[in-house]
């Protein structure tokens, strides 16, 4: 922790970026997400097992944008949103620092995205173990059992989208769901339009989703929304061998191909 | 408000067969905004339109589905009928009764809802269609030919004479290609250079041609019509206005022992060389990899004996930037060379060569002034073996097609060789002789009746060097697959072609696409072999795939019809069935986000950056943008952008919805 | 109705499957007529979001359907779409939405004959299947709800 405030407090005193996106600790004692502009306030930094948003959101928000060069403390999944961010053109890497965090809290010094490419390279890229062993469960289920999971689930849902405004993925300026012509997703909160919807946000999140699990942890009414996304994150491996966010080229599973791709369902 | 009209068309009994028709009129006139519904016997008949065009005036009709046969028939002739009665053209639909329906489903009443369903469904996507107008693209009428064989040749004459310019690029000191390394050519037996040589010169005179050689492109960008090429012209380290070709520095350069590539390696040339005695332009290049000068600084023995002081030892590559319109690619094709085989002793003994070295060693003018020779001893060969298919149709060495120019020189080698060697015996090993074409059978037959070369059906497995001897070990599968070994004097394998060196570079400057063997790919393998897939660029020759003389020269004038074809008009009209980006006022400009994943997609990288900059120039915004020249209208990107910031005219996601709402709810 | 018909909707491509179809009836090869097919320029065009709304408005079964691997005629609009159903066929499973109505198929614009076996095919296996009652039972409730809420 210590490490990590010293490294804030440099770079903000060498005017190296102009924000340090981080966590702290709040009123209430709960870790929240900081914004330092001010080297004084560094101290406020912490890191624990407890800070595990993923801050990655943030650095495409106009609000945190308008600061300027932003550094960001970074776990796995936030680095990995950092490379699809990049590779999406939706963040350049000449404007952010990355105070990286190891597996087990180090701090790391990445002196550019490729050093943080080879970091991540070596990592453990797949699932959490929690989550890898629901998707297990859920996927031992037959399909009307699957469907009545879902169902209920989804019977939930009240449509605020927090799951989507908590994923650094989901940073289009008009999502989806706010097209009306056609009006692809009912407004309002029904069975079959939350179902609609949590399908269309994880096939657009097929081959991006880096499991954070924020959204997840997002949904107000516990929606295991996150178990989705990742079950795609297992299949585009096994289909076609790659992770999202390792690399800042652009490589997302649905926007590239391979000729010889193989199913077994089309005749 | 939406004034439908709908037409139905019995097809004489086609449709009315199994459909009741009537019944459709009806029930289609009863639906909301639908102004107009009839049937008639035959609506393609000049009746049957001049009735839709009297009714889109006398109903003031905003749109009309025509329900008869398949939109792959007949949707360019109603478009058209529309227009002619002042409606816009894509405000017509067709609605398929025929060939979706009353042909394929039994005469009852399921057969005829489902014909209302079908014409049900294009009312309500009519409703919705905008007018659209055809997209007019310039075009600037040069052509850039990209490669000096006789296919670019051809093709840049053929241009040349239609009245357009051409920018003609060679990236070797002289155009010609291998064409005028040949000695003589099947199926006639003339000589190569004699009627080579008159294009070539008929190319450098042409007024309307601009000959680069030495060049190479370096970039390309734009669209059909609306290229912009990049060409790098190397130093020929002399002033090509001064140097008057007359060649004393070539005899005068010491450097006198680099391998002749023109000769295939079997004779030497100096730094400072024309390639060939007919070489266009005639003009010396110093090759500064080999030149002593470059080397150590000195020597500048050409610039002391040069008459004309042209030799310019600090003349830097040129970059040309020209604006062109369209482009042929004729980079031709290569052999592999006879160190690709290792059980023929990977090209280390110096009697076992390639078709090319043969050709060299026949001609006139080659490295022996035509003498048969062999190139160790320089000795008359009085066994000689020769190899088809070395390579070619061998999936285990990576190449599984047929090399198709290699049976008929083959046949042309053994052939020169018994009318230069009279007493000498010439085998072939074949696997089958192909010779299709015109007289190219009766050649063949030729060599074998006429001139009794041994064809023998069969593989040769290995070669090896015995006493100054070549043993050439095979098989007779005419005989029983009877082992078989001959020893001769010399062996020329007829190597497989290949892409030519820097093809794929090439196609990825050019955004084309090529096969797995890096041959460049045509658009479609029987009704578009001239074009790409990237409008506005063709191909000729063997740069698609190993061809001949003929072939090359045929495709090559394809190729300068489709240029001249496109060239006839001053602008180019395209349907204006593409994608587009939403576009809407400051600061958004677009729902656009610029993730640019569409760009990948998209096969014709018609995608591109659209930057807003406010007062200061700084860019706020970049988003995507689609050239319409490049757009083929397919639609992938519209599907894959997640914030449906890209449609499709003539398929928006508007009318996709409208049309599963319409075929699954009754409106 | 003694027997349920099945609603199936057929989303293909114009320059295979549709010509493809266009070839059964010029063949005059018969087929079952309980589907309606739909025309996109290419698969790639093919959004997933219309296989849901089918779903969503009655329909019992969907075909998909466009040129065979290396036939696009745009080259690759048909790779991407591979891709994207192998996506959605995974989610849907995971969701336990019925993949078994949905046929997948390639058929070229020489496969008129194909293309009436790929529609009899799946309006028999639909028709064993019933209607797709869970489905529609949420997009009844949905409804009811919609109606209560105004
Ligand atoms: C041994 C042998 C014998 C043959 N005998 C006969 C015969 O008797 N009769 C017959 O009909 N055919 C014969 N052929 C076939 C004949 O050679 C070809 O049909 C012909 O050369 C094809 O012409 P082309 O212009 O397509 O390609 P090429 O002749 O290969 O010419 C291509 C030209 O493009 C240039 N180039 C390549 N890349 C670039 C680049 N990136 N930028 C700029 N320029 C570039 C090359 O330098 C070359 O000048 C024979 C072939 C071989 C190998
Ligand atoms: S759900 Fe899709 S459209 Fe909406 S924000 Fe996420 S990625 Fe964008
Ligand atoms: S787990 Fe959820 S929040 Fe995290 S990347 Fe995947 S979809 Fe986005
Ligand atoms: S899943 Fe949860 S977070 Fe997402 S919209 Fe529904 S209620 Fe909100
Ligand atoms: S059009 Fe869509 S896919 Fe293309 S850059 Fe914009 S948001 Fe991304
Ligand atoms: S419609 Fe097809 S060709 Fe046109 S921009 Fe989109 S992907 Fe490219």
């Amino acid at each position: 922790m210590h490490n990590l405030i010293l490294k804030a407090k440099e770079l903000l005193e060498n005017k190296i970026v102009s924000v340090i996106i981080g966590f702290e600790t709040g009123s209430s004692g709960k870790v929240r997400p900081v914004f330092i502009t001010d080297s004084n306030k560094a101290d406020s930094l912490i890191f624990d097992e407890r800070c595990i948003q993923n801050l990655a959101v943030y650095l495409t928000k106009k609000e945190v944008k308008q600061f300027g060069k932003m550094g960001i403390v970074a776990t796995l999944p936030i680095m990995r949103s950092i490379m699809v961010l990049i590779s999406e053109q939706q963040l350049s890497p000449e404007n952010v620092v990355v105070l990286g965090i190891s597996g087990d809290g180090e701090v790391l010094d990445f002196a550019d995205i490729t050093v943080m490419q080879h970091y991540i390279e070596k990592c453990e890229l797949g699932n959490p173990a929690k989550e890898q062993d629901m998707l297990a469960t859920l996927n031992r289920l037959n399909m009307q059992e699957k469907f009545e999971f879902w169902q209920k689930e989804f019977s939930k849902c009240i449509k605020c989208y927090a799951c989507r405004q908590s994923c650094p993925m989901c940073y289009c300026t008009r999502c989806a769901v706010e097209c009306n012509q056609p009006q692809w997703i009912p407004v309002q909160s029904n069975n079959l339009g939350n179902m609609e919807w949590h399908i269309l946000r994880a096939m657009h999140l097929a081959g991006r989703c880096i499991s954070c699990g924020e959204c997840g942890r997002a949904c107000p009414v516990g929606i295991p929304c996150h178990l989705l996304t990742m079950h795609l994150v297992d299949q585009a491996q096994s289909y076609f061998g790659v992770y999202a966010g390792i690399s800042d080229k652009m490589s997302s599973v649905l926007s590239t191909y391979a000729p010889n791709d193989k199913e077994s369902f089309i005749i | 408000m939406a004034r439908i009209g709908v037409f139905i068309c019995h097809c004489g009994e086609n449709i009315s067969a199994t459909v009741d028709c009537g019944r459709v009129a009806e029930t289609i006139g009863k639906l909301k905004h639908v102004a107009y519904s009839t049937e008639y016997k035959y609506m393609c008949s000049d009746p049957g339109q001049t009735l839709i065009k009297d009714a889109i005036k006398e109903y003031k009709l905003t749109g009309i589905v025509v329900s008869a046969c398949s939109p792959r028939m007949h949707e360019p002739t109603f478009r058209k009928a529309a227009a002619e009665a002042g409606l816009n053209p894509y405000l017509c639909e067709m609605a398929n009764l025929r060939e979706h329906c009353s042909w394929v489903h039994e005469k009852n009443d399921m057969t005829t809802e489902k014909a209302i369903d079908i014409v049900r469904i294009l009312v309500e996507k009519v409703k919705i269609n905008n007018a659209l107008l055809p997209i007019k693209v310039p075009v600037t009428k040069t052509a850039l030919v990209i490669g000096g064989g006789i296919a670019g040749i051809q093709s840049a004459l053929d241009i040349a004479n239609t009245g357009h310019k051409v920018i003609l690029v060679e990236r070797s000191p002289s155009i010609g290609g291998h064409m005028s390394q040949l000695s003589e050519t099947f199926p006639t037996l003339d000589c190569s250079q004699c009627i080579l040589t008159p294009r070539m010169v008929e190319v450098a005179q042409h007024p309307n041609i601009t000959l680069y050689t030495y060049s190479e492109v370096e970039s390309l960008d734009g669209f059909i019509g609306n290229f912009t090429v990049k060409i790098r012209k190397k130093a020929r380290s002399i002033d090509e206005k001064d140097c008057t070709g007359c060649g004393l520095c070539t005899t005068k350069c010491p450097q006198k022992k680099i391998p002749n590539e023109f000769e295939e390696g079997m004779g030497f040339r100096p730094a400072i060389y024309t390639p060939f005695p007919q070489a266009v332009p005639n003009k010396p290049v110093i090759d500064r990899e080999h030149c002593t000068y470059y080397i150590k600084g000195k020597c500048k023995v050409c610039e002391i004996v040069c008459p004309t002081k042209a030799i310019r030892f600090d003349q830097p590559d040129q970059i040309l930037e020209i604006q062109i319109g369209a482009i042929v690619i004729a980079t031709g094709f290569d052999i592999k060379r006879t160190d690709f085989f290792p059980e023929y002793g990977f090209g280390k003994y110096k009697d076992v060569i390639d078709g090319l070295q043969f050709e060299r060693l026949a001609s006139a003018s080659g490295p022996t002034g035509g003498a048969i020779l062999r190139p160790s001893d320089g000795v008359v060969p009085k066994n000689i073996v020769f190899v088809a298919c070395a390579g070619s149709r061998d999936p285990a060495k990576g190449i599984a097609y047929c090399s198709k120019i290699c049976c008929m020189y083959t046949a042309k080698h053994a052939m020169l060789y018994k009318h230069k060697v009279h007493e000498g015996k010439a085998h072939v090993f074949y696997m089958d002789i192909r010779s299709a074409g015109k007289n190219y059978d009766e050649f063949v037959r030729r060599a074998i009746e006429e001139d009794y070369v041994n064809y023998i059906r069969g593989r040769v497995s290995t070669i090896y060097e015995c006493d100054g001897k070549l043993i050439v070990k095979g098989v007779d599968t005419l005989l029983g697959a009877q082992p078989l070994e001959i020893v001769a004097d010399m062996v020329v394998l007829a190597t497989a072609g290949v892409a030519n060196s820097g093809a794929e570079e090439l196609a990825q400057k050019l955004h084309v696409s090529y096969d797995s063997h890096k041959f460049f790919a045509e658009a479609h393998p029987k009704l578009k072999p001239v074009e790409t897939n990237t409008a506005g660029i063709f191909l000729a020759g063997a740069c698609q795939n190993p061809k001949d003389i003929p072939d090359s020269v045929s495709q090559a004038s394809g190729a300068a019809v489709k240029v001249a074809a496109l060239f006839s008009q001053n602008e180019l009209t395209r349907e204006p069935l593409v994608a587009f980006v939403n576009r809407c006022s400051p600061p958004l400009y677009s729902t656009c986000v610029g993730c640019f994943l569409c760009q990948s997609v998209c096969p014709y990288q018609a995608i591109e950056r659209e930057e807003f900059k406010n007062r200061d120039g700084k860019t706020i915004k970049t988003v995507a943008k689609i050239n319409e020249g490049l757009c083929q209208g397919c639609g992938t990107c519209v599907a894959l952008c997640r914030s449906k910031s890209i449609d499709l005219h003539g398929y928006t996601n508007n009318q996709m919805y409208t049309e599963v709402m319409a075929l699954l709810n009754v409106y | 109705m003694s027997e349920f018909e099945p609603k199936v909707v057929a989303f293909v491509c114009n320059w295979c499957t549709y010509a493809g179809a266009d070839l059964t009836g010029t063949s005059r090869i018969k087929y079952a007529s309980n589907v309606k097919i739909i025309r996109f320029p290419c698969t790639g065009r093919i959004d997933f979001m219309l296989l849901l709304k089918s779903f969503a408005n009655g329909a019992d079964g969907i075909i998909v359907s466009g040129c065979h691997p290396n036939d696009c005629h745009y080259t690759s609009g048909n790779f991407h779409a591979k891709r994207r159903w192998i996506m959605f066929k995974e989610l849907m499973d995971f969701m336990g939405i019925d993949m078994n109505r949905i046929t997948f198929s390639w058929v070229s614009a020489a496969e008129g004959a194909r293309w009436a076996e790929v529609v009899n095919s799946t309006v028999t296996r639909v028709r064993e299947l019933g209607p797709y009652v869970s489905y529609k039972q949420m997009v009844n409730t949905s409804i009811e709800e919609e109606v209560t809420h105004a």
